[in-house]
């Protein structure tokens, strides 16, 4: 079979419908995945026992699991354990949630507990309550030093989402498989998907460099 | 009038006893300088005033109110009473003037304006008004010093402690800050200092607390107690600071 670049062309429209899947899953996935991690994260550093051992736990599931075995299991086995029913896409975004969570809150700890403890004491010393010098020096001095690995964790984020073949969600990767199984044309296709990934990659990179120069990291 | 009074006040960590029954009652308008061999627990003792370490045992009382009486009143000791720490500890993403206004704004719940304004009044006090829009980082030692004590000025304390604020400073940065706090002792802020700077206690300080093993174990006149140390172990530590 020779080599014809342009049947990339005549199936753009099922490329791009895959690529905005991809990114509706990150995007959505993303936001709950900071939530959910700046959450852990809190536990870990300043939680009691308890809240700290439950975050613990979790962390640690989930840093220890693959992302595909981790997938499946809400796909396929909550149904059965818990008769919960949960479509392809809902699943796919439930694991980004769950996998991207556990990272984030490993990130977001190390951010917290690499601030100086003397700048804690010395806003508690000015008598603010615990939760304002989290608010207002912790917090936004953690938060600079957050970005760099969490660009990262967006990028790897981004392409597990591929993974998610398995469970046949039409992201980017299932619809290059999907149009290669129709017309065999591994090349073209699979060269167009990962250009595709590599922009959205690239854009996510780009951005984050232009926000880390306009913040000073302190 | 006592300002603060410890009342055999004890301290452990774990089984570790830092402070020792300790009994003290501190006036308004006193300069109390607070030496020691290191380990003896001038630090804890300085910290326990304002809760950053919690008393394990007795009361200690500062401006009417006990450390022990609660989260609300703990937080009102402590606007009550400013801290410097030795590391300067000023948040490095606010410049200097930021730093000051901050206790204003956060603490006072001041307006900005008003918080801007006593700020610059007080680094002028420090004489910083030009370093207003520097940030910590692109300030010397000594200037990062004076910033953190108008920072803990603005919340208008009515005792200042200061642990060993000169300790991490080049000896020609030492003055400029020890000037300050000469500065306001003349005000007549009731101060806490702990030092290893005899010359400013002589100078200065209108008490001299020698502390050994979480005891106060010397208590008087500075001036007398430095030309005539009453016993041999305050008269070795003169010697080797
Ligand atoms: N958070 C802590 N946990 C356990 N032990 C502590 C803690 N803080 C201080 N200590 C111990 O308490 C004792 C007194 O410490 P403190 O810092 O009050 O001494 P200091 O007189 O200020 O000494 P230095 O001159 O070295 O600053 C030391 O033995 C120290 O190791
Ligand atoms: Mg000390």
């Amino acid at each position: 079979m020779e080599i014809d670049w342009s049947v990339i062309f005549s199936f753009l429209p099922e490329l791009a419908a895959g690529a905005k899947t991809t990114l509706y899953i990150t995007v959505v996935g993303l936001i709950g995945g900071m939530f959910l991690g700046v959450v852990a994260g809190l536990m870990r550093a300043y939680g009691g026992r308890f809240l700290n051992a439950v975050a613990f736990v979790y962390i640690e599931v989930i840093r220890g699991t693959p992302i595909v075995v981790q997938v499946m299991f809400l796909y396929f086995a909550l149904p059965v354990l818990a008769d919960i029913r949960i479509d392809p896409l809902s699943a796919a975004i439930l694991a980004i949630i769950v996998n991207a969570g556990a990272y984030i809150a490993e990130i977001v700890r190390g951010a917290l507990l690499s601030i100086s403890k003397g700048l804690t004491e010395a806003g508690l010393a000015m008598g603010l309550p615990y939760w304002k010098v989290l608010l207002y020096i912790t917090g936004p001095l953690a938060f600079r030093r957050l970005i760099p690995p969490l660009g990262n964790q967006f990028i790897v984020s981004l392409k597990d989402t591929s993974l998610f073949i398995v469970i046949g969600v039409g992201e980017l990767a299932r619809t290059g498989q999907e149009i290669m199984a129709s017309n065999f044309r591994a090349v073209e296709i699979w060269t167009a998907v990962a250009v595709i990934y590599l922009l959205m990659t690239g854009t996510l990179t780009l951005l984050l460099r232009i926000i880390e120069k306009r913040m000073r990291i302190l | 009038m006592s300002i603060i009074t410890f009342n055999k006040t004890s301290k452990h960590f774990g089984a570790l006893k830092v402070l020792d029954q300790v009994d003290l009652s501190i006036d308004a308008g006193e300069v109390v300088v607070l030496i020691g061999p290191s380990g003896s627990g001038k630090s804890t003792l300085l910290r326990c005033i304002n809760g950053l370490e919690q008393i394990t045992d007795g009361d200690l009382v500062v401006d009417g109110i006990s450390v022990n009486s609660g989260a609300k009143q703990l937080r009102e000791i402590r606007q009550e009473a400013g801290m410097v720490f030795q590391q300067f500890n000023l948040f490095p993403q606010l410049t200097a003037l930021e730093n000051v206004a901050f206790g204003p704004k956060k603490v006072r719940g001041a307006d900005r304006q008003e918080a801007d304004r006593v700020a610059m009044e007080l680094l002028k006090k420090v004489g910083l008004e030009d370093k207003a829009k520097h940030f910590p980082s692109e300030l010397s030692g000594g200037q990062q010093q004076r910033v953190a004590i108008a920072r803990a000025l603005a919340i208008k304390p009515k005792v200042m402690l200061f642990d060993e604020a000169t300790s991490a400073l080049d000896p020609e940065l030492k003055q400029e800050v020890l000037n300050v706090m000469r500065q306001l002792a003349e005000e007549g802020m009731t101060m806490i200092v702990v030092t290893h700077e005899i010359g400013f206690a002589k100078q200065v300080g209108t008490r001299l607390i020698f502390m050994e093993h979480g005891k106060i174990a010397v208590d008087g006149d500075p001036r007398e107690l430095i030309d005539n140390p009453p016993n041999d172990r305050l008269k070795d530590f003169l010697q080797h600071v």
